[in-house]
């Protein structure tokens, strides 16, 4: 296996856009991309998209192509991946995969998505897809109660509380409101968190991630060509993925995701990294709980300790471990397919300073969290300067 | 069939199938055998360790309600 670089990244601002289709904002997404990694469409060897639910949001499939060609990208392999909310995360890994393996040694990744063309109820509807649809979406589970019944359950093992949820959304708020790019700019106060309409119960509306479209997009070249194409390369130094069961109702225990646990081990074996020397992280906080699980599952706290740890303070811009200094999904927004691809860019753009006013201090080693459904999906990537 | 609430929720906002239901209590019932199954509550509400009964299915779904 050689060694692999993002050597160009590229987005679109994440909203509700009545005037865009899925198709121009992958295109603007790529297009930023190809021209900030200094390559033309005719270097690009491969495609490869990340999309959840395109045909299901707009009837449009065999999507990577359609999206490719508008690109000017002709004749080359190009797919789709689909894998929940991790579908970005899972096109990044299989492209990692194919230019670490030598088959091919510049890969253009678009992960994108259209949402807000359906009223909320029909995207619920859509989003319930990438849970088990024999069981517990016939039982009238959404995906926010999906993630609620796990917070109910790390609540009463651990003594987790509304206001532990409320100190994710508090602070993620802040840091997308430094972020020009973000669907939400606006800063919550706790009451505001805590008195919010309630979703799924523990979950009100502020614990819940943003319904969103946007586009995000990464070049790779593998790292002894990329610094033939720009100066400031930025090596993927651990990425893995791994798998569980689709339904909730078949994990032993659903306060923890096997797959993220898995996928977190082989990344920082292949880095060569442990937990404490990741400086910051962009972690998938599709739901306030989903934040505080995922730092467990990444080693950065004890299991249990992930509540108390977010209202310490301790993962603000300032603290020990900055998470989602983008603003995460809750604020930046949660275009599904984008999503992981967007969180790629976001640890390139600290590690390259380019992150403006939300710049971290500690900058060196960024690790990104990527889940699909409920834990069945998860990317794990650690990235780095070299 | 009768079993124990392993976890719940309260769901406000639902898809178009279930919207006539809302609020509906969903939960996660263990059973007997050490298997899980997505419900539905029925009557009062349940919290996690209640023991509930099976009341009823529909479409393969059970409905069960808090065994007093």
């Amino acid at each position: 296996m050689r060694p692999v670089a993002v050597a160009g990244v590229g987005k679109t601002p994440f909203g509700a856009f009545a005037d865009r289709d899925l198709r121009s904002l992958a295109v603007d997404a790529g297009e930023k991309c190809l021209k900030n990694g200094h390559v033309n469409p005719g270097q690009v060897e491969a495609f490869y998209l990340g999309n959840f639910a395109g045909p299901s949001f707009s009837g449009q499939n065999h999507l990577a192509p359609y999206v490719s060609t508008a690109l000017g990208i002709r004749d080359v392999p190009a797919t789709r991946f689909e894998a929940a909310c991790a579908s970005g995360g899972a096109a990044f890994f299989h492209a990692f995969s194919a230019v670490a393996s030598g088959i091919y040694d510049v890969v253009l990744v678009v992960g994108v998505e259209k949402m807000t063309s359906q009223p909320t109820a029909r995207v619920t509807e859509i989003l319930a897809g990438a849970g088990d649809c024999s069981g517990e979406i016939k039982a009238g589970s959404t995906f926010p109660s999906l993630f609620a019944m796990i917070a109910r359950r790390h609540m009463f093992q651990y003594g987790t509380t509304r206001e532990h949820l409320a100190a994710v959304a508090v602070k993620n708020h802040a840091n997308g409101a430094l972020n020009p790019e973000a669907h939400m700019r606006k800063v919550i106060t706790m009451e505001q968190a805590l008195n919010a309409r309630p979703v799924a119960e523990p979950l009100g509306l502020y614990d819940c991630s943003l319904i969103s479209d946007g586009a995000a997009a990464v070049l790779l070249i593998a790292a002894d060509r990329a610094r033939d194409f720009v100066e400031k390369p930025v090596q993927i130094l651990g990425v893995a993925q791994a798998s569980d069961f689709v339904a909730l109702d078949q994990k032993p225990d659903i306060t923890t995701f096997p797959a993220v646990r898995r996928a977190a081990e082989k990344a920082y074996a292949m880095a060569g990294v442990t937990p404490r020397d990741i400086q910051f992280a962009e972690v998938h906080d599709c739901f306030s709980i989903a934040e505080i699980v995922a730092l467990e599952d990444l080693g950065f706290v004890d299991r249990g300790s992930g509540g108390p740890y977010e209202a310490s303070g301790a993962t603000s811009r300032t603290g020990e471990k900055p998470i989602n200094a983008s603003g995460g999904l809750k604020s930046k927004g949660h275009p599904v397919g984008a999503t992981g691809v967007a969180q790629i860019c976001d640890v390139v753009a600290q590690i390259r300073c380019e992150a403006g006013e939300m710049q971290l201090k500690r900058n060196s080693l960024g690790l990104a969290q990527n889940l699909g459904g409920s834990g069945a999906s998860c990317v794990v990537s650690i990235l780095g300067n070299v | 069939m009768t079993g124990t609430v392993y976890t719940e929720t309260v769901v406000h906002l639902a898809p178009e199938a279930f919207a006539k239901d809302v609020p509906y209590q969903v939960a996660i019932v263990s059973l007997e055998d050490g298997s899980r199954i997505t419900s539905r509550i029925v009557g009062e509400r349940v919290a996690i360790d209640d023991r509930v009964k099976q009341v009823g299915i529909r479409d393969g779904v059970p409905f069960f309600r808090k065994l007093t």
